[in-house]
């Protein structure tokens, strides 16, 4: 019977450690390689593009620019798809909100029983988060046929200094 | 309690923690790219090492799921290394196995715990990257997630300590050479 010692238990681990590190750098070396040179953002803002593209294919972006003549020409309607705190706390002027937890439900919400021609500017927090596109998607699933997504999302709106609501 | 019924409850939670480290691992290792995200965004790491935790850590949820699994399958003792004339240094067996997969899962939990702690002390508001089934934000529910995992792997490594004398797995029949 083989005695179960520290030093075995250790020996173990640091081995699988090892391993971990080994197939890890095998399986990712381009991703480690790049980081470390420096472009890792420039890296995964591509990946994130090429996800989107196949994940979301089929719903129209907006960047910063082009959200802001939106709101200025008051076409559309902006739908805030963060959690309800951070809604209440900041929002874009004249936005509703539209929570993850609701779209389960989203039959029966107030938004669905809009007319469907209305054009619906969807975003969320920052660049990186998908659920504007999330709900964008599942709002033209639903019929809205001139719905976009604003990409750069609230933290692209608040840093320009677009003008904001609170709900508090 | 009797033995065999604690012995059954810790085999369960065993191969349980094994699974959902393995299930993890696996999620993270095919969105590689998005995971870096996730750790990017608790902005702890110079972005030159988010690629390499981004690569490795999958992985070590991976290996260590994989082997606890394995150890709370194995018999007591499998002396694999005997033929190389290394027993002493690589000799494994079951318990050394669970004991040593379940160090590294606590060490890992005992990070994400730390991470998400520090986390919620900047008042960062993002996602945690560590959901096993839905998206959720860094919060006192990750860590509560967190800390009941760390409590059932400290009590398995702690039961496994006990029992150090070779309770046999419960499934694979791997002979002593």
């Amino acid at each position: 019977m083989i005695r179960v010692t520290w030093r075995r238990e250790l020996t173990l681990a640091v081995g699988l450690l090892g391993l971990a590190v080994i197939l890890g750098l095998s399986f990712h070396w381009s991703l480690v390689q790049t980081a470390f040179r420096g472009n890792l953002t420039a890296l995964l803002d591509q990946k994130r593009q090429e996800r989107r593209e196949v994940q979301f294919q089929g719903v129209k972006t907006l960047d910063l620019a082009q959200a802001y003549q939106t709101w200025q020409e008051q076409r559309a309607l902006f739908v805030d798809a963060r959690k309800a705190e951070e809604y209440q706390e900041l929002h874009v002027q004249g936005a509703v909100n539209v929570p993850p937890e609701t779209w389960a439900e989203l039959s029966s919400s107030e938004l669905i029983k809009m007319d469907r021609a209305r054009e619906l500017v969807v975003y969320c927090s920052q660049e990186s988060c998908d659920d504007a596109l999330k709900l964008a998607k599942k709002l033209r699933e639903a019929g809205f046929s001139r719905v976009m997504a604003f990409v750069g999302g609230f933290r692209a709106w608040d840093e320009a200094g677009y003008p904001a609501d609170t709900s508090r | 309690m009797s033995a065999s019924v604690m012995r059954l409850i810790s085999s369960v939670v065993g191969l349980s923690l094994g699974g959902l480290f393995v299930y993890a691992g696996i999620q993270k290792h095919l969105a590689p790219y998005e995971f870096a995200e996730a750790i990017l965004a608790y902005q702890l790491l110079p972005s030159g090492l988010v690629g390499l935790t981004a690569a490795v850590f999958p992985w070590l949820e991976l290996t260590t799921g994989a082997l606890l699994i394995i150890g709370f399958l194995m018999k007591a003792e499998a002396r694999f290394a005997s033929g190389f004339g290394l027993p002493g240094l690589i000799a494994w067996n079951g318990v050394l196995t669970r004991r040593s997969s379940l160090l590294l899962i606590m060490l890992q939990l005992g990070l994400f715990i730390l991470v998400l702690l520090i986390t919620m002390a900047r008042g960062l508001k993002i996602d945690c990257g560590c959901g096993l089934f839905t998206d959720r934000q860094v919060g006192p529910g990750a860590i509560l997630e967190d800390a009941l995992l760390l409590g059932a792997a400290g009590w398995l490594y702690w039961r496994e300590g006990k029992a150090e004398s070779g309770e046999e797995g419960l499934l694979i029949p791997v002979q002593s050479k």
